[in-house]
């Protein structure tokens, strides 16, 4: 996005770790400015510990959540089930789409479908995984890996088909085989779009999955929040926002995003979508 | 093998001419196939009904006119938000995109936020709003204003400086160039964010429903499952998609493409 | 119409990236009367878009001041119009849109500037082009249409920066060829920047030769006017002067 980097890359030695801890420090400090300002907030306008909590309050559930484990507890069981849902749609997704984006025909049959599914990614479909495999682990995995999947295969698609014959021609004619023609170019040349879709997907699991857990568990993020709204706990609600802002943060702008960067910018023949 | 490829190929030919057509074929095979497998009773009837059931369901929701209500129901909402989140998004867009200092400080919190995601503030929003209007509304906002902001900045940001620097030299004041040069040549980029915002909108829109609702398609959907009855769990399925294409494919994609294309801006999908 | 002023002008830049200072320009003076064509000629580098940069107002200059008649530029104004080497037309709005864009800026009624903006662009000979978007049009026509637009706008005074450096020769060699033939009609005062001496000897009454920020030497051109390419090139005046400037800018 937006976030401009200076092209460190071109800055060697000391100066270029400096420019990164300045980079790091001007992002860190409107975040701390905000955690400063929230005490003072909280004690100037009296707010009641059932609107909103104050910072030890907070601290204090976090404190309480790391020494029975439930904390960790929560967040792993979140983190596993992204993942495991994740992995396995990938996995589908990918030979999948690259497999049909081979074909103009097969691309033209199912692109309209996996649209049409991948619009439907994520929340949609709670109640019917709910119905059909009851609540709890299998119901939230189908969730996922249904936000991950149709999204991840209708790019690989537009990307293997968005790849220039001419370049396949050029492959071929250079003696590429099957094998040669899926890893040196339909994989790489598609690969931006394949990148694209599972950031866009894992977006659409990851709340899904908060969703999902709200209604459908009773371990996780989700969950943890929403049971805390019964008690009126504001500071587990709160804390568990803060975990689940700082995780989405590390796995879509630290991870994602850079390796969306990387691809679309490395190869740049394949437009966005 | 290759005598079905060539019969593929010839089809991808004729749909690259016929689009329209062609985004309707697929769904043949796939309705047929649920037809049978419903038929076959592979899977339990309450779990798996068929497109029959299904249609006939439809027209006795319709006719009831609990469908059109809670269909008119979830596309206010929606409007609502998407309204305010497009009021918000945009001048704040403006901001980050125009302003070094507005962009160094409030960049991070923007990124902060958005990654907090709509969801997980609903049971904060519950206790402070309740189940009602106001929760789902927020909701909405909250969803739809991110990719917004990030577009808008985006676009800002890609204007070419020479066209503010023609534009000052041709006597245009600052208002004029935001009016002029500033908020056209982002607009793409704005219809991109509010695209983007929509997607993520109404599914923030359905699990708000779901969650906390009294009406609507979530509800409807929801309200099903607890009933066990999967007909109107699969309408609400089908009629969110098609809203959704209808919306994305009718409405927002071609506006973005009328004002990015003609102008030979972004050659965007 | 109006003179142009540049008087010891300076500009320093700040070198982010390796933290030290670059001057750019280093006591430029110079006098354009008014309806003179001056060329500024130099190698790349040599602080020439600086200047433009400058006189446009879109760059403070670090010491000196530059006149309009005798007011101080401050920034950007309507009275120096501007034509960009990337042309800069607005993607989102028609070629008489375009073209009409200062005259909006006046508060000028639309029907108004719509016939101002259809006399300039017979002009140039664009009157079909007028309701396409720049998009649409080859790069001479786009250039056509900045020049026309900066025009329209009656500044005192013209400032162009490389305008015919992206389109290809043949092209370039025309609107060379419209630019002396409008600028006769209108007499404009113009500040002319390019790195091609064949074109700065063919447009300009007098050619100043830039080096390392600096003037070098200012030429007259004496040839006589209307100026088209067949005859000028031919004349031993001109291949003169071309390879006296074409040395020093060498040199330079
Ligand atoms: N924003 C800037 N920051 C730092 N240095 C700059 C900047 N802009 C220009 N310079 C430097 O100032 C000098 C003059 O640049 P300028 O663009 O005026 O040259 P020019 O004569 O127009 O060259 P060209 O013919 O390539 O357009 C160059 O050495 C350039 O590297
Ligand atoms: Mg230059």
């Amino acid at each position: 996005m937006s976030d401009h980097v200076e092209p460190i890359a071109f800055i060697a030695g000391p100066k270029r770790v400096w420019l990164y801890v300045r980079q790091a420090a001007a992002f860190i400090a409107p975040l701390v400015l905000l955690l400063l300002a929230w005490p003072a907030i909280v004690t100037i306008f009296d707010v009641s510990p059932r609107v909103f909590p104050g910072v030890q309050a907070v601290l204090g559930a976090a404190a309480d959540g790391l020494r029975d484990g439930t904390l960790l507890a929560h967040v792993a069981t979140s983190l596993g089930r992204v993942a495991l849902g994740t992995v396995l749609a990938v996995a589908a997704a990918v030979p999948l789409g690259v497999a049909m984006g081979v074909n103009s025909g097969v691309s033209a049959l199912l692109t309209p479908l996996f649209r049409f599914f991948s619009v439907l990614a994520g929340i949609a479909w709670i109640p019917i995984a709910t119905l059909w495999f009851g609540y709890g682990f299998g119901a939230i995995t189908f969730v996922i890996f249904n936000a991950v999947f149709f999204i991840v295969a209708y790019n690989t698609l537009l990307g293997v088909s968005a790849i220039p014959p001419r370049l396949r021609h050029a492959a071929a004619s250079l003696g590429a085989g099957r094998v040669a023609m899926l890893t040196e170019v339909l994989l790489p040349g598609a690969l931006p779009n394949i990148v694209t879709g599972v950031r866009t997907g894992l977006g659409f699991a990851w709340r899904g999955l908060i969703a999902a857990e709200m209604i459908a568990t009773d371990v996780g993020l989700g969950y943890m929040l929403f049971v805390a709204r019964d008690f009126y706990r504001t500071e587990v609600i709160v804390l568990g926002m803060i975990i689940i802002g700082i995780i989405w943060l590390f796995i879509d702008r630290l991870l994602l995003a850079p390796l969306e960067r990387a691809t679309i910018e490395r190869w740049g023949l394949v437009q966005r979508t | 093998m290759s005598q079905l490829g060539q019969v593929l190929e010839q089809y991808g030919r004729w749909a690259a001419r016929w689009p329209t057509i062609a985004a309707l074929v697929p769904f043949l095979p796939i309705v047929a196939l649920w037809w049978g497998v419903a038929a076959a009773e592979v899977f339990p009837r309450a779990f798996f009904p068929g497109p029959l059931e299904v249609v006939n369901g439809f027209a006795v929701l319709t006719y009831k006119g609990i469908l059109p209500a809670y269909l008119e129901d979830s596309i206010g909402r929606l409007a609502l938000g998407a309204a305010c989140g497009i009021a918000i998004g945009v001048p704040l867009g403006l901001l980050v995109g125009l302003n070094r200092a507005a962009h160094t400080a409030l960049w991070p919190l923007v990124l902060f936020f958005q990654a907090i995601g709509d969801i997980a503030w609903l049971p904060l929003l519950l206790i402070w709003f309740g189940f009602g209007l106001t929760t789902m509304t927020f909701v909405i906002v909250y969803t739809v204003i991110f990719p917004v902001v990030f577009n808008t900045a985006l676009g800002v940001r890609s204007i070419a400086p020479e066209l503010v620097r023609a534009a000052l030299s041709l006597g245009a004041s600052r208002i004029a160039v935001l009016r002029e040069v500033i908020l056209p040549g982002a607009l793409p980029n704005i219809m991109t964010g509010l695209r983007n915002g929509l997607g993520y909108g109404w599914r923030a829109l359905i699990a708000a429903e779901i969650i906390v609702g009294t009406s609507g398609i979530g509800f409807m959907m929801f309200d099903a499952r607890r009933a066990g009855s999967a007909v109107e769990i699969v309408i609400g399925m089908i009629v969110l998609g098609l809203l959704w294409y209808v919306v994305d494919a009718w409405i927002l994609a071609p506006i973005e493409r009328a004002t990015g294309q003609r102008w030979g801006l972004i050659a965007r999908s | 119409m109006k003179g142009l002023t540049l008087r010891n002008l300076h500009k320093t830049y700040f070198d982010l990236n390796m933290g030290s200072r670059v001057t750019a320009v280093q006591d430029v003076s110079l006098h354009i009367r008014e309806g003179e064509f001056v060329a500024v000629v130099g190698p790349s580098g040599c602080g020439k878009s600086t200047i433009l940069n400058m006189v446009a107002g879109f760059l403070p200059a670090t010491k000196g001041e530059v006149l309009v008649g005798d007011r101080p530029v401050k920034g950007p104004g309507p009275d120096r119009g501007v034509v960009f080497q990337n042309f800069a037309l607005f993607p989102w709005k028609t070629v008489i849109d375009n073209v009409g864009f200062g005259l909006k800026m006046r508060g000028i009624p639309k029907p108004e500037r719509d016939r101002i903006a259809r006399e300039f662009l017979a002009l140039a000979g664009l009157t079909n082009a007028a309701d396409r978007y720049p998009n649409e049009l080859s790069g001479g026509m786009q250039q056509r249409v900045g020049v026309v637009r900066a025009l329209a706008n009656e500044p005192d005074v013209l400032l162009m920066d490389e305008p015919f450096a992206s389109v290809d020769a043949q092209t370039r060699m025309t609107l060379q060829e419209e630019l002396t033939r409008i600028w006769q009609e209108r007499r404009h005062t113009v500040l002319f920047i390019t790195h091609d001496v064949g074109e700065a000897v063919f447009l300009a009454d007098r050619v100043i030769v830039l080096s390392k920020g600096q003037v070098l030497r200012e030429i007259d051109i004496p040839i006589s006017r209307p100026r088209a390419w067949d005859t000028v090139s031919e004349q031993d005046d001109f291949k003169r002067l071309s390879s006296e400037v074409l040395q020093m800018v060498r040199s330079a």
